[in-house]
């Protein structure tokens, strides 16, 4: 098994892209996404916290539409949903009852954690936020991001975004500078269009609503 | 013999003797200002005692550390706002390393780790001094049960992806911090009431704290000369477009106040020295007599000075200051002298008969010349300021020696033997104009009347108003560096206007616990109502002894030892890593030791490090002595009208707890009224003095109705001006009102008596209109050298005073004389200039 791991390496070995051809790669993939703004796809996560021993896993369904608006609903032990309509940032845990509710836009350090999950699946003017460095593997290519702007760098040292041939997300990796990871898998991805009412969310009756940053 | 007999005697034939009593006179004015002289440098003590807004504002900048606050900005292009937030951390370190500067902020303090480190350092007295419910429910949260459930809860929610719990574990691990934070943290929202950083991120804004020994003028001299050459470094590193490094705060304002005063007392009284120099020269032709004056002056100002340090122990800077003031006065009465000696010496008359000739001619009109501007200024007693009032005494007191002196002294200077007579313009030019005026009074009134009337008529109309501005912005300096860093810092960050303050002094901890308890609830009340946009008061930090006590006893039926046991299981179970928890061990340490330990607990001042950011937070609301302690609340505008001011007083207070309203805007604000009433009431007084001082010396009511005409027309040709040049008024140049009718009223007393006793009437009334020309244009010319002063207070002073004057000048030359003569028959007038004996031409 190790022998086949080591002759493999060869054949998975990756090319640095120019930076003239990962200009042409971010157009086509914003040619893309511009033709179907929305996408959604099954997860799964494996998250390594400091605070923690062991990392946790976790699985389920994420919606987006472009630039902002997302759901993202996780099964197992742990359930919950987060809804974002660009404005307002929602986490509802059903086996509480209880939700949090986040105002954004207001500076605080959870637009820059925003901002990094949109990226990756929205990867518009991505160069604006990001130094982007890419390489082409024999079945995609991989982004490697790094913040340029501190508030980001703050909370986000490296992010790594795995790409298949036909531009579709199949894996991301954020490293934290605490050194928190998450590394996310996508598949069953499809740009159908979503409905809006996706992206609301309306907490139901009996549950307890907080606001852990103010309003 | 007579007064001016004797006087003539004495400066003529005992010299010798004059000349001791100058010196003796000169040596104790000396030693007294050597062995006494204290200055006053508080601009404060400009303003009015007895209002509680001005004293409110005197207890904050005496004993509140804030008043040693510098507030750095730095301003980048917009393409460089990463750089700048990049370059900012860079820079808060910079300015950490300066020897003048105690302590920076540059975020939030809660975003950094020793924020969250300093803040669990106090956690402990914050939680004792929960109110009974809130505590009671808080320390619930340390049974065992409970201890496990809520770790079990946050790892669900870590799982679930909140980023919640993160924050809260990194916090406060117990769950009992945020409880005793919470009355706090509505009021450590520093990056919320005053952000740090603007929307468009081009401007970042870092608060320091300064070691400076005194607020003192010269302490923030040499503050500010330090932070300057820092200022000039501090672009190192920085590898972006242009980047403004911006400094404001009280000792920069006070720094370039004290410095641009410098210059202005010596830019203008080099200009004054200079102007009256150069009209006294074109109109005599002399130098003697201009040096003599000077020093006459100067000896003047050096007795006033020394008995007014007597009187008052010491004095204001500004005082000192606004002494040219007296310059610009005293030069009136050496001219006029001079001009009546000069004229009997060019008829021929020794030194002697000349200057008792002098003497006895203007003696009276100088006493109460002299009187009505004593007693003008006087009035300034009323104003209730402490620098007001010494202003008002020390320029009576000069004006009254300088009466004296420019009729004793100055003679000393003049030469025994005098020159040829040689053609004067001036005099030919004005006793034609008299000779006129007196022949044939119609066209001239026909001229100055309706004009006169035009302006009273406007300064009377309300439309264009006079512009009366109160704002902070009217006295600091035309050119400032730290008004142009506030202006920036409040045109990119609107929502920083100054608040009101609220001063409560208490007599112990309990009292300041409980009163602030009251008024955050009353000021929670307004805010809701929204009367208030905001508020934040010490209520969180000013401990409640009974309550720490009573708290501290119920701490002790927690069993310490199960809740610890618990907390580790819980940690272990649920798979937590137990070094991220330490904080909440040593927590429970404490909590344990307060259970069990006698005695009173640390202070909370001396756990906090000195170095940590929550100090600017404190300092906010406690003074050096911290029962001294104030509350802010943030109007929904910035304080300007009478009606914002009164609400907030009515408002603002609560029944049972004596508090100071008081921050700048306010008490500008509320020193409106008093500012109008300087304006009018005083200024309404003082024309009743002198109407009734002119009724007593004319007793002549024809001669008493025009010169009370033309004093009120002059008034209100000066307010039309000012109207119609824009020229705002501010809370120091109303007083330009009562200089002007103390010194526009001497200009017609000088023509009006000189009228009643001339011989020749042309002759005689020239021998006195060109000295008070003259005199008028040294006193506009000085008045109006201030015009180039830096501060716009001083300023505002000259213009209009040297507006004031002009009109005061004209209405006594085109009005008071032509009306004088139509008030006499023809055949009077006629006969009054007919030469009784023969005059030289030039005279």
């Amino acid at each position: 098994m190790a022998s086949l791991v080591f002759l493999a390496v060869p054949l998975v070995s990756a090319e640095p892209v120019s930076p003239a051809d990962l200009k042409a790669l971010l157009a086509r993939i914003k040619e893309k996404r511009a033709a179907a703004p929305q996408v959604q796809a099954d997860f799964q996560e494996e998250k390594t916290v400091h605070m923690l021993n062991k990392p946790i896993a976790s699985s389920g369904k994420m919606w987006f539409q472009s630039p902002n608006k997302f759901r993202r609903e996780a099964k197992g032990n742990s359930p919950s949903i987060t809804v974002s309509d660009g404005q307002h940032l929602w986490i509802y845990y059903p086996k509480f009852k209880s939700a949090e509710h986040y105002s954004l836009g207001k500076r605080s350090p959870l637009d820059a954690g925003i901002a990094a999950i949109t990226a990756s699946l929205n990867l518009e003017n991505v160069e604006g936020t990001y130094h982007i460095a890419g390489t082409k593997e024999a079945d995609g290519y991989q982004l490697q991001l790094t913040p340029r702007n501190p508030s980001m760098k703050r909370l986000l040292q490296s992010f790594s975004i795995r790409l298949n041939n036909e531009l579709q997300v199949v894996r991301t990796e954020m490293l934290q500078p605490n050194g928190d990871r998450i590394i996310t898998t996508y598949s069953n991805e499809s740009r159908t269009p979503i409905p809006a009412s996706t992206f609301e969310f309306t907490p139901p009756a009996g549950t307890d609503v907080t606001n852990p940053l103010g309003k | 013999m007579r007064l001016h007999s004797l006087i003539a005697h004495l400066v003529t034939q005992r010299r010798g003797f004059v000349w001791s009593a100058i010196a003796l006179l000169c040596a104790a004015s000396v030693y007294i200002l050597v062995t006494r002289l204290k200055l006053d440098s508080e601009v404060l003590n400009l303003l009015p005692s007895g209002f509680e807004s001005v004293e409110g504002l005197k207890v904050y900048n005496r004993d509140f550390a804030q008043v040693r606050d510098l507030t750095f900005a730095l301003v980048c292009q917009p393409d460089d706002v990463d750089k700048l937030e990049e370059f900012g951390p860079q820079f808060a370190e910079k300015l950490r390393a300066q020897p003048w500067c105690t302590r920076v902020l540059s975020g939030a303090p809660i975003e950094t780790p020793e924020g969250i480190r300093d803040l669990q350092s106090i956690a402990l007295p914050l939680l004792l001094n929960l109110e009974p419910a809130a505590f009671d429910e808080t320390i619930s949260l340390l049974k065992p049960e409970k201890i496990a459930e809520r770790l079990h809860r946050l790892h669900s929610e870590l799982e679930a992806g909140s980023p919640r719990p993160q924050i809260e574990l990194g916090l406060d691990p117990l769950g009992v911090i945020a409880p005793a934070l919470k009355p706090f943290a509505s009021n450590a929202a520093i990056e919320e009431d005053q952000p740090l950083a603007s929307r468009d991120r081009t401007m970042r804004v870092f608060l320091t704290v300064t070691n400076q020994p005194t607020i003192g003028a010269i302490d923030c001299q040499k503050l500010m000369q330090e932070v300057k050459a820092f200022q000039a470094n501090a672009h190192e590193g920085w590898d972006g477009g242009p980047l403004q490094i911006l400094v404001t705060g009280r000792s920069a304002y006070v720094a370039e106040i004290s410095l641009s005063m410098r210059h202005d007392i010596v830019v203008t009284l080099l200009g004054s020295i200079f102007l009256v120099g150069g009209v006294f020269y074109i109109g005599f032709h002399r130098w003697l007599p201009l040096i003599g004056m000077g020093l006459t002056l100067l000896l003047c100002c050096l007795v006033a000075l020394a008995t007014g340090l007597l009187i008052f122990h010491q004095l204001n800077m500004v005082t000192i200051g606004f002494c040219a003031i007296l310059i610009g006065l005293g030069v009136d009465f050496a001219i006029l002298v001079f001009g009546r000696y000069q004229q009997a010496r060019d008829e021929g008359i020794d030194h002697q008969a000349a200057i008792s000739e002098a003497v006895k001619g203007l003696g009276k009109a100088i006493f109460f010349g002299a009187l009505t501007t004593a007693v003008g200024f006087m009035a300034l007693m009323l104003a209730g300021s402490q620098g007001f009032t010494q202003l008002g005494v020390l320029i009576a007191l000069g004006i009254s020696f300088a009466g004296i002196f420019m009729m004793t002294v100055f003679f000393l200077f003049l030469p025994r033997k005098s020159s040829a007579p040689r053609k004067d313009w001036m005099f030919a030019m004005v006793k034609n104009y008299v000779r006129w005026t007196v022949r044939r009074p119609a066209p001239m009134l026909w001229i100055s009347t309706p004009l006169l009337l035009i302006l009273t008529a406007i300064a009377f109309s309300p439309k264009p108003p006079i512009i009366f501005d109160v704002s902070t912005h009217s006295m600091e300096p035309k050119r400032s560096d730290a008004g142009y860093a506030l202006k920036t810092i409040m045109a990119k960050m609107p929502s920083r206007w100054e608040p009101v303050i609220g001063i409560v002094r208490t007599a112990d901890p309990q009292q300041s616990h409980d009163y602030w308890q009251k008024v955050a609830a009353h000021w929670n009340d307004l805010q809701v109502a929204g009367k208030i946009k905001s508020f934040s008061t010490p209520a969180a930090l000013a401990l409640s002894p009974r309550r720490l006590q009573t708290n501290r006893e119920k701490l002790r039926t927690i069993d310490f030892v199960a809740a610890r046991t618990a907390f580790d299981s819980a940690i272990a179970s649920e798979g937590f890593s137990r070094e991220t928890f330490d904080s909440a061990f040593v927590l429970l340490d404490q909590l344990n030791g307060a259970a069990t330990l006698p005695g009173e607990l640390p202070d909370w001042r001396t756990q906090l490090p000195q170095k940590s950011s929550w100090w600017f937070l404190v300092d906010r609301y406690f003074a050096h002595d911290p029962l001294l302690t104030t509350g802010f609340v943030t109007t929904n505008e910035p304080v300007a009208t009478q009606e914002q001011k009164e609400m907030l007083r009515r408002e603002l207070p609560v029944e049972g707890v004596p508090m100071v309203l008081s921050g700048w805007s306010f008490t500008l604000t509320d020193l409106v009224p008093w500012s109008h009433r300087q304006l009018i009431l005083i200024s309404a007084l003082m024309a009743v003095f002198d109407a009734t001082l002119l009724a007593l010396l004319y007793r002549d009511w024809r001669l008493w109705l025009i010169q009370v005409a033309t004093l009120t027309m002059a008034v209100c040709a000066m307010i039309a001006s000012m109207k119609l040049l824009q020229l705002p008024l501010n809370l120091l140049n109303v007083l330009a009102f009562r200089l002007v009718l103390a010194i526009g009223v001497d200009y017609g007393i000088y023509v009006l008596l000189v009228w009643q006793k001339a011989r020749q009437l042309d002759h005689d009334v020239a021998g006195v209109v060109k000295p008070v020309i003259l005199a008028g244009l040294t006193a506009i010319c000085g008045f109006g050298s201030l015009g180039i002063a830096n501060n716009p207070t001083l300023a505002g002073l000259g213009y209009a005073c040297a507006l004031g004057l002009f009109w005061s000048l004209a209405a006594t030359i085109f009005f008071t004389l032509p009306a004088a003569a139509a008030a006499e028959p023809r055949s009077w007038r006629e006969e009054s200039l007919k030469p009784r004996i023969p005059h030289p031409e030039n005279v």
